[in-house]
């Protein structure tokens, strides 16, 4: 190429001085021809910044033939795919004079594309007036294509893990929406079965206030008292979180002062309950033995007296736990099977269920029951439900 | 019994509401009427002046039990202790019932609730305790506290 002059090809010394070597050749005129890098040189004061230099490595690149070449515009490389932002940038950068680095799709003369790592940089003399663009061009498509894997793989795996979150949460709403409609339901039930033993306690009140036999009367206010023991544990259910344990004394309060508030006589009550959960299939027998041993307490211990003393007491051990009831009565000791044939046969029957141990011994004063049983398990397949 | 209390039993099963009347009159107080609905429980209280109301939350009209017992106390009409199986309904500060009985109740439990509250409407404060089945709604709430 010819250069505009030495003075002014922009390739000076630190003292201003054009770099000239041995025979007036431009040293880096000679460098920039030889050099691996593809470079070319464009002429922005020419019409249309046409391309005045280009170097062998720069032929190689592109395929063109020199005469092809110097004389047109750079974007002779541009193609269908070349992203026109980055067209843009460039111009942008050259009417501001300023240096660009990009990759930019360019194609060569068969019109093969490849990624093409360009830098241009504006030279100007020492009056600061603009003389050419220095560009240097390098094939990146390798490294593309790598980063373009990189990232359509980066997009399949955001994808993959969207998806996969859609799913979780949509399943997620499923199982809440389940064991809200299971919760609801179980509470729907609670509800109806505490309605239910409501109206059994209430026909059997209904029923015996209008039977004139004292025996039969008091047959079936017994039974009363039996359904009410059943109520007072049911009652229970659901006022703590875990549905499906109960704590034996938490019951056994209320079944006692229950029986005790409706006593003739003024019962002193004693509790010394210490915690045993036990599960809830398990809570209605033991809640029907402690009725009929409190309320056989109360019907016979206290007889011709104006007041007394019931102590219950549930007491842990290592395998088996024991509920104690004792008055300060008449010392009746064991009741007599017969008189109440029913109730002694419930306490039988159920304290076989339970593998309960029952005794009964004189306490100096009254009568002390024990009720000794290992605790009980879940039964298998029983629900263990928090709700 | 001195000065009996008017009891108003608003409760949609007929059944249940027999055994209150039976054991109200038993215990020696009167029943002030028998509503089974919002709407009747605003009619019968046009007529009668009750001391108590005993509300079921659910009613024949739905779970209007607390809107009756909004209407009794918005209007200063009667002392209201709710009858639930399910006391959770009751909204957490719900300050204007003086008491819940947890179905099921036992007869028992009615007897001696009625002694205190006769207590605690007669002659504050109750002398007896706290019926087993019979809570506050909120320990500060009764007034006679």
């Amino acid at each position: 190429m010819e250069w505009k002059s030495s003075r002014d090809a922009g390739v000076l010394d630190g003292a201003g001085r054009p770099i000239v070597g041995p025979g007036g050749v431009d040293a880096f005129a000679a460098a920039m021809r030889s050099n691996r890098l593809a470079m070319i040189v464009t002429d922005p004061d020419r019409d249309d910044n046409p391309i005045v230099f280009v170097n062998d490595a720069f032929l190689q690149l592109t395929g063109y033939a020199r005469e092809e070449i110097v004389g047109s515009n750079c974007r002779l490389l541009q193609g269908p795919e070349t992203d026109a932002a980055t067209v843009s940038r460039i111009r942008a950068a050259l009417d501001a004079r300023t240096d660009i680095n990009v990759d930019i799709l360019n194609y060569r003369k068969d019109g093969s594309p490849f990624w093409n790592a360009l830098y241009i940089s504006p030279v100007f003399d020492e009056h600061g007036h603009l003389l050419y663009f220095f560009s240097s061009q390098a094939d990146v498509t390798g490294r593309k294509d790598a980063e373009q894997l990189v990232y359509v793989e980066k997009e399949r795996i955001e994808r993959a893990v969207e998806e996969r979150t859609a799913e979780l949460r949509e399943r997620t709403a499923e199982l809440e929406s389940a064991l809200e409609a299971r919760t609801a339901l179980l509470h729907e039930v609670d509800h109806r079965v505490k309605n239910n033993l409501q109206m059994v306690s209430a026909l059997i009140l209904m029923q015996s206030r209008t039977i004139p036999d004292d025996g039969i009367r008091q047959s079936l206010q017994a039974m009363l008292t039996r359904i009410e023991a059943l109520s007072t544990v049911h009652r229970r259910l659901y006022q703590s979180d875990d549905v499906s344990r109960f704590d034996v004394g938490d019951f056994v309060r209320d079944l006692v002062g229950d029986l005790a508030q409706a006593s003739q006589v003024d019962i002193d009550t004693r509790l010394d309950l210490e915690p045993v959960s036990v599960p809830a299939e398990s809570a209605a027998p033991i809640a029907l033995i402690v009725n009929e041993l409190v309320t056989n307490a109360l019907k016979h211990a206290f007889a011709g007296r104006d007041g007394g003393l019931i102590e219950v007491k549930v007491k842990r051990g290592a395998d088996r736990f024991r509920i104690e009831i004792r008055d300060d009565g008449a010392g009746i000791g064991a009741p007599a099977t017969g008189s109440d044939g029913f109730g002694m046969r419930l306490i039988r029957s159920i304290a076989r269920q339970l593998s309960a141990e029952i005794d009964w011994t004189p306490a100096d004063p009254g009568t002390r029951v024990t009720v000794d049983m290992p605790y009980p398990a879940a039964r298998a397949g029983a629900a263990s439900n928090r709700s | 019994m001195n000065e009996p209390l008017k009891i108003l039993i608003v409760e949609d099963e007929a059944l249940l509401a027999m055994e209150l009347e039976s054991l109200i009159e038993e215990n020696g107080h009167e029943v002030a009427g028998w509503a089974t609905s919002l709407a009747e429980a605003q009619q019968v209280l046009g007529q009668v002046k009750p001391d108590i109301a005993l509300v079921d939350i659910h009613l024949a009209d739905g779970p209007t039990g607390v809107e009756v017992a909004e209407f009794i106390r918005g209007n200063d009409l009667a002392e209201v202790v709710f009858l639930t199986a399910n006391p959770k309904r009751i909204p957490e500060k719900f300050d204007g019932a003086l008491g819940v009985i947890s179905k099921p109740y036992t007869i028992n439990g009615i007897t001696a609730a009625l002694r205190y509250l006769w207590e605690g409407v007669r002659r504050p404060p109750p002398d007896t305790a706290r019926p087993v089945g019979f809570d506050l709604v909120s320990p500060s709430q009764a007034y006679w506290i």
